[in-house]
């Protein structure tokens, strides 16, 4: 068995060593692209994926994220609970807000909306809006008439069509503020933020003093996001705040985000598929037309190695090398493109409207797609040849 | 040493049955050179292929060192070819995309010798077919009576029990036919290789210990 794979391998690199140089680069070439494209699109898809996923950690739920119990309206005791949190190892902090409903109104503009209360300090902390400031000012501590917006509410001045939002109002513009219990207040806009299109953009925050004044509120909240130090630590941290007693909901952002992020991410997935599958198709033709060609083209060569006692598995085996010989080199060559272009987009990042997009490539990605081009590779190089070496050897050798 | 008994074989082209061997009975004995000759068409290349394991007949038996060869599994025929017998075809049958040594050395590597043995193993042969020179030659810049040499040596290499030669000068100038038809002989006398030789050339007769003439698929006479 061995032996015979020597004889495999001597042929199958005698075969390619004499096979014209324009074939093999060609042949190569399209292997690497196919590889290429194996990788490339799921990695987009991932990285969309994983974009999704941190947008809403850093704006929505934070790592862990507290509601209230069933049938309660709000958390109480929400500064003791905060403390008991936070005094775990491994918590890097937690913000508790308050959600309402609320119309905006600027002169005869108003939209809906859903307003945030914010202590700043801690916010800064567990999520990134302050980041996410295209004009004017985060809020401060003690700011009370004051409030910013996202860039989907305030609007942009130039736009055309008719967007719901205030039209593009600026920082300083006054506010009007419906609560959802009636009361009106003016605000002054401090600032606007954009930090993603995937909703974060209608959010408006105004400072939790702010807020619970208006509400007649003291220490409850409507959520409570908690910032670990480490990803991926999620479902231990939520058992140990059970054991904390926590009665409130517990829920890690993968369970509030697995719905959506599967709605998004599950149709590119489909695309994914039907891509790979049309790229090893591709791959299967390809390697599947060179072997044959080659075959065909050598079955007086096939008869001539069979009727000087060459074992007919050993030529099948040779022309099964010279395939893989094709996919390997298309891998490796393959891998050089991707590096090369992965490098591109990380340092120069694609922008779509849910933020921006680096190829997230993984290893079971790398090892799927190496596997799945291994094995097309196997089954191309092996039927042609089969079918060719099977023949009988005065056919093979005179037609 | 090859018993050859009421040898039939039919080939089918369509609804024709053409009959090119119709009962053949004959033995060769080790160490002879035996000359097959006949009219085109008498079935001489068709004997040839059944003994040389290339083909199936439709009838007969064929015994090689009384072993009853069309017993054999297809793997088996494969393994007999090359450890027991050299074949050289009447067009020049060389690999293309191995050097002439390479093609020479090839039957050793699949028996399982390591290379640099092949490749002695590879050269001394040349320096006996006198190719030398022409090595690490392919087969496009090879003549024709070179590549039929090459044929040759690698036919050689195994050490075959028989060596089946299928008119081996048919496209060779009188020149190079002598130089091969002189090679068998000496293979023959200095080593003993039993050789079984097709060839229609009256001239080639003398080279031959005895022959065989084919007519219609039948032994006319030997
Ligand atoms: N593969 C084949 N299919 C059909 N007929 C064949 C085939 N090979 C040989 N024949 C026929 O068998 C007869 C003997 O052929 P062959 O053995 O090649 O003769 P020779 O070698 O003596 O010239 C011829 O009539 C030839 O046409
Ligand atoms: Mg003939």
């Amino acid at each position: 068995m061995f032996k015979n794979l020597k004889v495999s391998f001597f042929l199958a690199c005698k075969s390619i060593k004499r096979s014209n140089i324009g074939t093999t680069v060609l042949t190569i070439a399209i292997m690497s692209l196919i590889f290429v494209n194996l990788i490339f699109l799921p990695s987009i898809v991932e990285g969309i994926a994983e974009t999704i996923e941190q947008q809403t950690r850093d704006h929505i739920y934070g790592n862990i994220l507290i509601e209230p119990k069933e049938d309660d309206f709000y958390i109480d005791n929400v500064d003791s609970l905060q403390k008991k949190i936070t005094r775990l190892p491994g918590v890097l902090g937690t913000a508790s807000r308050y959600m309402v409903g609320a119309t905006f109104t600027h002169k005869d503009k108003f939209i809906g909306g859903t307003l945030h209360s914010a202590s700043p300090a801690d916010e800064i902390v567990v999520t990134k809006y302050h980041k996410g400031m295209i004009s004017g000012e985060y809020l401060s501590e003690s700011d009370t008439d004051e409030i910013i917006m996202g860039l989907d509410l305030t609007g942009e001045e130039d736009k055309e069509g008719d967007e719901a939002d205030l039209g593009g109002v600026k920082v300083g513009d006054k506010i009007e503020v419906t609560f959802s219990n009636g009361v009106i207040k003016e605000y002054r806009l401090k600032g606007i933020f954009s930090v993603s299109k995937m909703g974060m953009d209608s959010f408006a925050f105004i400072t939790e003093k702010e807020m619970e004044s208006v509400l007649g509120s003291n220490n409850q909240a409507s959520q409570i996001l908690i910032k670990l130090n480490e990803l991926g630590t999620e479902k231990e941290f939520k058992k140990k705040f059970m054991e904390l007693g926590i009665k409130e909901k517990i829920k890690t952002w993968e369970e509030k985000t697995a719905g959506i992020t599967e709605v998004v991410v599950s149709s590119f997935r489909i695309i994914t598929l039907i891509s790979t599958i049309v790229s090893l198709i591709i791959a299967v033709v390809v390697i599947f037309v060179i072997i044959y060609i080659n075959t065909i083209y050598k079955r007086k060569q096939i008869g001539i190695l069979k009727a000087i006692g060459i074992d007919q598995r050993v030529i099948i085996r040779s022309y099964i090398l010279q395939a893989l010989f094709y996919c390997f080199s298309g891998i490796i060559i393959g891998s050089i493109l991707l590096w090369i272009l992965v490098s591109y987009l990380t340092t120069n990042p694609i922008s779509f409207p849910i933020g921006t997009i680096r190829p997230v490539i993984g290893t079971s990605l790398i090892t799927q797609s190496i596997l799945s081009l291994l094995i097309v590779s196997l089954i191309a190089g092996f039927i042609p040849s089969w079918k060719t070496a099977r023949e009988s050897i005065l056919k093979a050798i005179w037609g | 040493m090859i018993k050859v008994k009421n040898l039939k074989r039919i080939y089918h082209k369509g609804i024709v049955e053409v009959h090119a061997l119709k009962g053949v009975s004959f033995e060769v004995k080790n160490g002879e050179f035996l000359g097959l000759m006949g009219p085109s068409g008498s079935g001489k290349s068709t004997l040839l292929h059944q003994l040389g394991l290339l083909d199936t007949p439709t009838g007969g038996e064929i015994f090689i060192d009384e072993i009853n060869i069309l017993k054999l599994s297809e793997n088996e025929k494969t393994l007999f070819r090359l450890n027991r017998l050299g074949y050289v075809f009447q067009e020049y049958a060389i690999l293309g995309e191995l050097t002439a040594l390479e093609n020479v050395y090839l039957p050793l590597l699949m028996m399982g010798k390591k290379k640099k043995d092949c490749i002695n193993l590879g050269m001394e042969m040349f320096d006996k077919v006198a190719l030398g020179e022409r090595a690490h030659h392919l087969q496009r810049e090879l003549s024709g009576g070179e590549q039929q040499r090459v044929a040759i040596a690698r036919a050689l290499i195994n050490k075959p029990k028989i060596l089946f030669a299928d008119e081996p000068c048919a496209n060779l100038d009188t020149e190079s036919s002598r130089h091969i038809l002189e090679l068998f002989r000496k293979l023959n006398e200095d080593l003993g290789q039993t050789i079984l030789m097709v060839s229609h050339e009256e001239w080639h007769k003398k080279y031959a210990d005895r022959i065989i003439y084919l007519k219609d698929g039948l032994i006319e006479k030997m």
